[in-house]
């Protein structure tokens, strides 16, 4: 009845601590990156409402990580949401909400890395040294190459940068923003920022939304947490609170800083850098690049992690390439899935840079894809938890609420943030085609892999008090 | 946030509650739902699922592979105390006949619960208590044998005490060196009066530690090499494997 050793063998299980458990979701999120660009992306459609299109987001963003604690509770999966959605939903919207995860994983993980390239660039060009393409070029292959090489050599060591790397980070953001609002507003005319109503209210929070993106990876490392049932479901939720605390931070003090410029924060191309010029402080801009660099690095190392993890729970479910289900005998971490996802991580950055096209608009577009990805993620999975606990025969009238509540919003969301981008329509497009024709082979050739699709660390014989199992019957099931 | 928050004593219903879910698993058996567990405590649903998820997130309670069942977690083996079985008889016979070579005390004891006990005290020379042997394992043979075989011995030394002068300090002894030997000794450590030698009796089948075989005199003369007393200890350890693994 029991197995002997757990369907996800190999990773090295319950090892990490609830520090590094969060550190890994904080990093997901990439908190200080969002609190220095997204703002002024949300002022321009919520204008005098942004900091109230960030309380709506952050309140979405913990009633989505209250439907994934539903499942995080009772189960410990590597594969992340997909895991977790294939204990709810039909085997084809597990592979979906896969593709979704792969697909924003890979992308955010690239965004990442682009976003390091733009910042040791810029920060370079501060420095007087001429940038070029080549320079990011670099700068990406050369730090995915440092990433892989954490990401090998074992889950605590990777844990462990994080969470150095990433306290550095907002610890760096929170100071500079700190005194920033000590400075007051820059003297102007007066603003005059119409209301915008709630229509705007709403349309901020689409960008704000994505700024959570990736709050969730502490979900991927289930197997691997130490009492993974209490540490993964804080973290997720935690991540979400303290990235909504410090958005609203950070909003506060751009939309304060220009409360008597004209047009207000929405305005301004680049906020925070006008913000410290009109106070002389030359050394901001230093400082921020310096701290975003580690913010993305951070990033970079933690969605590469989850992606490893979620392509070896595909692979162990039997719906991968049975290769990249491997571990690393000494380091304990997928090492083939990520020998194989990391240059098309790299690659998804590297070739249209070389090709010519602007570091600013790859990031943006590898954002902007990864967010949609992640967003039919959490629809899934939020649509999933009711599911699941009827399944188990524990649902109650709380988590029907809250899927009532989100999944709607979840659903508008999506559609609003691909409509408005032509682009997305058309990559999007082609990745349902090639996921269609993914299930339908499965159809056909593994129908049994496709139907158990979901591994999850399950109890195994040594977990349980000793010859109960085993010596007795199972209960006959009413 | 790794240690168990503190318990502020002020919800005896919730704890009253927690351990009613924990009798009613061990009660109904493996494979027992939550509605089946709310059902029979006559308790809300809501605190019903509460209660499991945290039970199964202090790892008290696992859920089966089927995530509707519960089972006792392996925390809740440290709930109950652990039963020592009396040695069979075929074992009491070894070890009378290791007395009837030798004129100092025998003693079997089981290591089964991780802690000494002895379940064959020689009835002409009475053993120290037992207590004391239970709780100080670093200053008696039988206790060294079983620090030696664990991976964190310091774990097993909650309180050090020194019984007479020769007592050896916890962070002085030379326990690979035991591990190495499969031999422990004393020397007037726990009384000044006695010393004493101990062997392992290992599962023939896997080697595990079962229990372990003593010999108890005076002092000085337990410090000697013993060569013959030793192997005749050995002999009769291999001859209990058997019996008590």
């Amino acid at each position: 009845m029991l197995r002997d050793r757990s369907p996800v063998h190999g990773l090295e299980r319950r090892r990490l601590g609830a520090v590094d458990v969060l550190a890994a979701s904080v990093s997901g999120a990439a908190p200080s990156a969002a609190m220095a660009a997204v703002p002024v992306i949300v002022a321009a459609s919520a204008a005098g409402a942004t900091l109230w299109s960030f309380v709506v987001a952050t309140v979405l963003a913990l009633l989505i990580a209250g439907c994934i604690a539903r499942f995080t509770r009772r189960m410990a999966a590597p594969g992340g949401l997909y895991a977790l959605t294939a204990k709810g939903l039909a085997p084809g919207a597990a592979l979906a909400c896969g593709i979704a995860l792969l697909t924003g994983y890979g992308l955010l993980a690239a965004a990442a890395l682009a976003g390091v390239s733009a910042y040791v660039d810029a920060l370079l060009g501060r420095l007087g040294l001429t940038d070029g393409r080549w320079v990011p070029f670099g700068v990406a292959v050369l730090v995915g190459g440092v990433v892989a090489l954490l990401a090998l050599r074992g889950v605590r060591l990777a844990a462990r940068v994080v969470l150095l790397v990433e306290s550095v980070a907002i610890t760096v953001l929170v100071v500079v923003f700190a005194l920033l609002l000590v400075g007051g507003p820059i003297p102007g005319p007066g603003s005059g920022v119409a209301s915008p109503g709630l229509g705007g209210v709403a349309a901020g929070v689409l960008p704000a939304l994505a700024a959570f993106i990736g709050f969730e990876i502490a979900t991927t490392l289930g197997a691997e947490a130490r009492r993974p049932f209490r540490t993964v479901p804080r973290a997720v939720g935690i991540t979400a609170a303290v990235a909504g605390v410090l958005y609203l931070f950070a909003a506060h003090v751009q939309v304060v800083g220009f409360a008597d410029t004209p047009g207000g924060l929405a305005g301004e191309a680049e906020p925070v850098l006008v913000l410290a010029t009109a106070r002389g402080w030359a050394w901001v801009p230093v400082v921020l690049d310096l701290g975003l660099i580690m913010s993305f690095l951070a990033c970079a190392l933690a969605t590469t992690t989850a992606l490893v993890r979620v392509l070896f729970s595909l692979s162990r479910d039997g719906v991968g390439p049975a290769a990249l289900g491997r571990t690393h005998r000494r380091f304990r971490t997928p090492h083939v899935a990520l020998a194989v996802a990391m240059p098309v991580v790299v690659a998804a950055l590297a070739v249209p840079v070389a090709l010519g096209v602007p570091l600013g608009a790859v990031l943006v577009t590898l954002l902007t894809l990864a967010t949609s990805g992640f967003l039919v993620a959490y629809l899934l999975v939020c649509v999933a938890a009711p599911v699941f606990l009827h399944r188990i025969g524990e649902l109650t009238w709380t988590a029907v609420a809250a899927t009532a509540v989100i999944a709607p919003i979840l659903v508008v969301v999506l559609v609003a943030f691909v409509a408005q981008r032509p682009i997305l329509v058309a990559v999007l497009g082609v990745i349902v085609v090639l996921g269609v024709g993914w299930w339908a082979w499965l159809r056909w050739r593994r129908p049994a892999a496709l139907g158990g699709i979901g591994v999850y660390d399950e109890t195994v014989a040594a977990d349980v008090v000793g010859g109960r199992i085993g010596a007795t019957e199972p209960r006959a099931r009413p | 946030m790794t240690g168990p928050a503190p318990l502020s004593g002020r919800q005896p219903k919730a704890v009253r509650s927690a351990l009613a879910v924990l009798e009613e698993v061990v009660a109904a058996g493996p494979g027992v739902t939550a509605k089946e567990i709310s059902a029979a405590l006559k308790l809300p649903q809501a605190t019903t699922y509460r209660l499991l998820n945290l039970l199964v997130a202090e790892e008290y309670l696992v859920r089966l592979p089927d995530l509707k069942g519960f089972e006792l977690g392996r925390r809740a083996a440290r709930l109950a105390v652990p039963v020592v079985t009396a040695p069979p008889t075929a074992a009491r016979a070894v070890v009378e006949h290791l007395r009837g070579l030798v004129r100092w005390g025998v003693h079997l004891a089981s290591f089964r619960t991780g802690q000494v006990v002895i379940v064959d005290p020689d009835p002409d020379h009475p053993p120290s208590d037992g207590a004391l042997l239970a709780r100080y394992p670093q200053v008696s043979a039988l206790g060294r044998l079983l620090l030696a075989e664990q991976p964190d011995w310091h774990a097993l030394v909650r309180e050090e005490r020194a019984f007479t002068a020769h007592t050896t300090r916890a962070a002085d002894l030379d326990l690979a060196a035991v591990a190495a030997a499969g031999l422990a000794r004393q020397c007037g450590e726990l009384r000044a009066d006695r010393g004493c030698l101990a062997v392992p009796v290992r599962a023939p089948s896997d080697g595990t530690l079962a229990a372990g075989l003593a010999i108890a005199g005076p002092p000085h003369r337990i410090a000697e090499p013993n060569d013959e007393i030793v192997a005749l200890l050995r002999d009769h350890a291999d001859r209990l494997a058997p019996l008590l693994a």
